[in-house]
């Protein structure tokens, strides 16, 4: 099926079929790569990106679903003169990644929540739970916390 | 910059960048020209006799461009073992499966497709057949020889025993004997990438492999005996490792399966392993099954430990069959008893292939022995910190001889103790304890592990050199799968050369850059391989030294270094300088021996009598990894391993059905931790700097894995007031609703 | 973990979606949230031949409340609103707490951006919570089809572990769950072994307390039965007294003596199914209570 999306601004014609998953496609016909397999069930959350500012799975969509749509990926998360994202910033202020495989994930992850409302961050349940929706498996979880509550108190976004 | 006692000091590091921003490049991220995918056709079944497996279907699969079994290739390359050569005892691993599966998840034919999709359709084309026979999990239940993996030889495949046999009088005249048995489940690494490599044919025969692992230079050796190529035709590159935790350093049949596709189609192939596939056919860890015997005099002092331990290596003896003697080596914990003897065994079963994960045989040990002592403990009516005290190894007996054969470089553990229970208050809980005991309240427990472990194996190559443009190259036989040499290792040679460390650039993990390399496993890479670039960096400055005293005709013993320069006859050269002529360069290997770092953890947890639900109020961990180059690193690496010592603790098993069949096939059944499962955690450290070597440094990163499960067991039968040994890993709602009855 | 091939339709008229469904409806599948279907379809656990994609369908987004019926009115959900919609209150009354308080349980927030109501009810995990819910509160739920409509109750609905009366070529359009009356306390409670787990067991209540005297009860278990079930004794032992601790603990053990071939877990075996159950019976039905002092009560 012949699709077009918007990735991070730009846009991509696309020949799919309707199988291929919307982390396939991103990775493999947008050569974007930042957006990682790590469950290919939803859970672990590597996959996560934003769909139309929503962050979602994106083993759990097909490409598809997503003709006409606006996609956001980890590298669109800079602004477009390359200056980090206070997140990103944060995380390694905070060391909050080691392998780093999962880092896109929790980014893409909180980036939407902070661009939804940045009070998050002041709510621990709130922020908890948020964060709760990926798998780190070398952290222990705390140093993302510390980093996402970093960012929430940084500059906003230079976009 | 540098912290107190730290040669680096908390600086964040440099390989975030590439990883924050999308950049990183693991396996399956390479844009490799003409590469295909491989998918794995699978045994279903734990144990049987393979008669057919008919790939006709899948060859016809559109995009499918080979599929092969072992009956359609020549000859099949046999794994190659981990450690001891001769621990496979005439029981062969083929790549793919001869004439018998024995663990459910055996690869029993690759399929190449022009992707991945393509390729799982050529999978379901497959046509397996088998005949069943009895799976066998339980490795005591292996040991008994009553159904043989390998007809004619025993399943034990290796025994092995430790200490001299314990005077049977001991038992007699001791005032109190427990007795205590202990399950550890096998675990599934669960790294967030799981198993990759691409293997890529090159002209004049050779091939490029780009694998996720930790061992680069073992792999290169291996891939090529397997294939009989000369080990210079095969180069490993290992890029971006999305966590390994030791289910990356060994050689996977896998792997093998996909270097002959690729040989044999003549492109490049690449396996990324899925969830799925690790959760049900990937490495295993721990997987014991033990026997302790402890023995005190009325005073608390410990006189004998005996521990059987057998651990279920799964179906081909190669790769974890070391570990129940390490389990075994490290029996007598931080105790000072006078006899130990320990009988580790490794029993063939149906379940997918052990090896080492994090802790790697000293989680097994620390479980047994300090579950055993809180037991004692109880039977004494003695404080399980007293009695602990009691009997540690002493910080003058060092070092120190175990009955086992280990020698305990250095240790201060009633210091690590003492610093885990201020920390935590210990005091204050045993009195909220004592309060809610007497006057109603949500049970709470306190729970204390004091282990010690063993880092380090074997030697490490390094090498530096000095550029005319001011920056270094250092080098290191090392591979870093998360830990941040690039910033660590630059720290360690910037600070001895006095230099500023981002003008030190690290290469490792390419063969063909890096000459000679053992890896990243056993905690060995500050230890060794930091050991080897501190020691290439003195021999850099000792050339250097000897260049400005040349230029200058003065004796080498006037030519003086400080902060990248040296001082001679009244000049000064920077390292720059006298790299200008001539390559500046040193190689180093260091050898120091095993090390043995320490700590005591300390557990505080509530139980819900109703649910048996276990809540971790705080944990308090304190480790002492001698030298700490960079305690934000390294703190990291003591958060995550706790992290997964919860896991261990409280949510992870391997489950199979009698059948041997995985239970667990996503993360919806293999339970890792989340934030919401995170207690409050406090971390602290000693400092006994290793003596065995120049920077001090020992193994850093497993402990939590090692601390935190005895703890937790602990404090859960402290709040219950049971016997720890009534409870069993992981602690479910239900076994600690039960063991509470 | 690819999905196996399969057509796909985008239809964007409800009829259009009804005519693709009749269209070879063995082995076609709807796709609405896809959180589960997907899931499945990478493990090839599901291998649907089509899928019918309802994203496009404006009108299946459509959440009302409907108070103009007697007994008090509905809240009508159609086939395309998210778990996240009800993550705060969708109507002020009780039933709007409870499925907030519902919401939270269900997966992560991710995954409830995505996922619908009425795509949990269809894949009918046997501890979902929102088949819970449905069960509990006796939700009604229609089902269409190129040949008419038809609704069913929640329970008539879900026969079984991942099975349902939906019959091929039928959606499942929507789902009315009644609205509660103002004096209702309620409460969703869980036993799950992490935040990424499914439940094991939960317990859902509705609970209407007037003059110290319980006047209706709604108690649904998940976790001890193939499919979510009322604890219809329990809640007859609740009627007509008053809810003091007694009578709640009375009741919970009445809706746990149900525990009956509960759904396969490697972790718990029945015993402690059974009297987990009494407890999360015994909880929801304190913290319903509870829920009414603190919220119907409230000056």
């Amino acid at each position: 099926m012949r699709i077009s999306l918007t990735v991070n601004g730009e846009k991509f014609r696309l020949e799919v079929e309707p199988r291929r998953t919307l982390a396939d496609a991103l990775r493999e016909d947008c050569g974007l790569t930042g957006t990682h397999l790590g469950c290919e069930h939803g859970v672990c959350g590597a996959c996560t990106v934003q769909v139309d500012d929503s962050a979602v799975r994106s083993c759990l969509m097909f490409a598809v679903q997503c003709d006409g749509h606006t996609v956001r990926t980890v590298e669109g998360l800079a602004a477009p003169d390359g200056t980090p994202h206070p997140l990103q910033s944060a995380f390694t202020a905070e060391h909050a990644l080691q392998c780093g495989f999962c880092t896109p994930g929790f980014l893409m992850l909180a980036a939407a929540a902070l661009d939804e409302d940045p009070a998050i961050t002041d709510d621990p349940d709130r922020l908890r739970e948020l964060l709760t929706s990926n798998l780190c498996r070398c952290t222990g979880y705390e140093s993302i916390r510390r980093a996402v509550r970093r960012a929430a108190d940084m500059p906003g976004p230079p976009d | 910059m540098a912290e107190p006692g730290t040669p680096g000091g908390s600086v964040t590091r440099v390989e975030d960048g590439p990883l924050v921003s999308g950049h990183g490049c693991f396996v399956a991220d390479l844009r490799v020209p003409g590469c295909t995918e491989a998918a794995f056709v699978r045994s279903d079944t734990a144990h049987g006799r393979l008669r057919a497996v008919d790939l006709g279907v899948s060859r016809q699969v559109p995009g499918v461009l080979g599929a092969w079994s072992a009956g359609d290739l020549e000859e099949i390359p046999l794994v190659p073992v981990l450690m001891d050569p001769d621990v496979d005892g005439g029981r062969p691993w083929p790549a793919l499966a001869v004439d018998r599966v024995r663990y459910s998840g055996e690869p029993v034919a690759v399929v190449v497709a022009e992707d991945r999709y393509l390729a799982e359709d050529g999978r379901d084309a497959a046509r397996v057949t088998l005949d069943p026979l009895p799976a066998v999990l339980d490795p005591q239940v292996a040991a008994r020889d009553e159904v043989l993996l390998y007809p004619g030889r025993s399943n034990v495949a290796v025994e092995t025993t430790l200490g001299d046999p314990i005077d049977a009088g001991v038992w007699e005249r001791a005032a109190v004997v427990v007795e205590a048995r202990y399950r550890y489940p096998l675990l599934c690494h669960t790294s967030m990438e799981a198993r990759a490599i691409l293997v890529r044919p090159d002209t004049g025969g050779g091939i490029t492999v780009w694998c996720s692992h930790q061992a680069p230079h073992r792999l290169r050796g291996d891939l090529a005996d397997a294939l009989g190529l000369e080990a210079d035709k095969v180069r490993v590159v290992v890029p971006d490792v999305g966590g390994a935790f030791g289910g990356k350093s060994e050689t996977w049949p896998e792997y093998l399966a996909v270097a002959l596709a690729a040989l044999r189609l003549d492109r490049p192939v690449r396996w990324v392993e899925d969830r799925k596939e690790a959760l049900t056919a990937g490495p295993r860890g721990r997987g014991q099954s033990q026997w302790v015997r402890l023995a005190s005099d009325a005073g608390g002092h410990l006189l004998a430990l005996e521990m059987q331990t057998d651990a279920a290596v799964g179906g081909y003896p190669h790769t974890g069959s070391f570990l129940p003697e390490v389990t075994g080596r490290m029996a007598a914990g931080t105790y000072a008893i006078p006899q130990v003897c320990v009988r580790a065994r490794a029993v063939v079963t149906t379940t997918p292939p052990l090896c080492p994960y994090r802790g790697a045989g000293r989680p097994e040990a620390a479980y047994a022995v300090e579950c055993t002592v809180d037991l004692m403990a109880r039977r004494l009516g003695m404080d399980p910190a007293q009695l602990r005290r009691l009997n540690f190894v002493r910080p003058e007996a060092f070092p120190f001889d175990t009955p086992t054969g280990f020698r305990y470089d250095s240790g201060d553990y009633a210091a690590a103790l003492d610093l885990a229970l201020r920390t935590v208050g210990y005091a204050d809980w045993r009195s909220e304890q004592a309060r809610r005991r007497a006057h109603g309240g949500t049970p709470l427990g306190l729970g204390i592990c004091t282990y010690v472990e063993r880092s380090g194996a074997g030697g490490e190559y390094g090498a530096l050199e000095a550029h005319a443009d001011g920056s270094f190259t250092a080098t290191s036989g090392c591979c870093s799968t998360g830990q941040g040499h690039a910033t660590t290792f630059a720290q360690v040679v910037a600070s001895e050369l006095g230099v500023d460390r981002r003008r030190v650039r690290l290469i490792e993990a390419d063969t063909a850059v890096v000459p000679d390399g053992v890896g990243s496993f056993a905690s060995r890479s500050m230890q060794s391989g930091g050991e080897a670039l501190l020691r290439a960096a003195r021999d850099l400055v000792s050339e250097a030294r000897e260049r400005a005293a040349a230029r200058t005709g003065v004796r080498v013993d006037t030519a003086s270094f400080e902060r990248g320069a040296v001082r001679a006859n009244g000049s000064t050269f920077t390292l720059a300088e006298l790299a200008a002529d001539r390559p500046l360069r040193s190689e180093a290997r260091a050898e120091p021996p095993q090390a043995f770092p320490f700590g005591a953890y300390v557990a505080v947890v509530e139980v819900d009598p109703e649910l048996g639900t276990v809540h971790v109020v705080r944990l308090v961990a304190v480790d002492d990894y001698g030298t700490v180059v960079n305690p934000l690193v390294v703190r990291g690496q003591t958060y995550g391993s706790i992290a997964q010592g919860l896991g261990q603790a409280l949510y992870e098993a391997d489950v199979h059905d009698e059948e041997g069949v995985p239970r667990a096939v996503s993360l919806l059944d293999y339970l890792l931790p989340t934030l919401s499962e995170m207690p409050e955690v406090a971390m602290d450290e000693t400092c006994t700097p290793n003596p065995n070597t120049l920077l001090g440094a020992k193994g850093a990163g497993e402990a939590g894995c090692i601390g935190t499960p005895p703890a937790v067991v602990n404090a859960v039968a402290d709040a219950l007031r049971i016997d720890p040994t009534v409870l069993a890993i992981p602690l479910t709602p239900r076994v600690c609703w039960e063991a509470g009855r | 973990m690819k999905p196996a091939p399969f057509d796909y339709a985008a239809p964007a008229t409800r009829q259009e979606v009804l005519e693709a469904l009749a269209v070879a409806p063995d082995g076609t599948r709807v796709l609405a949230g896809g959180q589960s279907l997907v899931l499945e379809m990478n493990q090839r656990a599901a291998r649907p031949h089509r899928l019918v994609d309802i994203n496009n369908v404006a009108d299946f987004d459509r959440l009302e409340v409907d108070r103009a019926e007697q007994d008090g009115g509905w809240l009508r959900v159609g086939a395309l609103v998210r778990h996240r919609a009800f993550e705060q209150p969708v109507e002020s009354g009780p039933l709007g707490r409870l499925l907030a308080r519902t919401a939270h349980f269900i997966a992560h927030p991710p995954v409830r951006s995505r996922g619908t109501l009425l795509g949990s009810l269809a894949y009918a995990h046997p501890t979902g919570e929102w088949p819970t819910l449905a069960v509990t509160l006796g939700a009604e739920l229609v089902l269409a089809s190129a040949d008419g409509t038809r609704t069913l109750d929640a329970e008539s609905f879900l026969i079984g572990p991942f099975t349902t009366a939906l019959r091929p070529g039928e959606l499942l359009e929507e789902a009315r769950f009644p609205l509660l009356r103002p004096t209702t306390g309620t409460a969703f409670v869980e036993l799950r072994r992490t935040a990424a787990s499914f439940a094991h067991l939960s317990a859902a209540t509705a609970l209407s307390v007037e003059d110290g005297i319980v006047v209706d009860v709604r108690l649904g278990m998940a976790g001890i039965a193939p499919q979510p079930v009322r604890a219809r004794d329990a809640e007859h032992r609740l009627v007509g007294r008053p809810p003091t601790d007694s009578v709640i603990a009375e009741a919970a053990t009445v809706a746990a003596a149900g525990v009956t071939d509960p759904p396969p877990d490697p972790h718990s075996g029945s015993a402690y199914r059974r009297h987990a159950a009494t407890v999360l019976a015994e909880r929801a039905l304190v913290k319903a209570r509870q829920d009414i002092s603190e919220e119907v009560e409230r000056p």
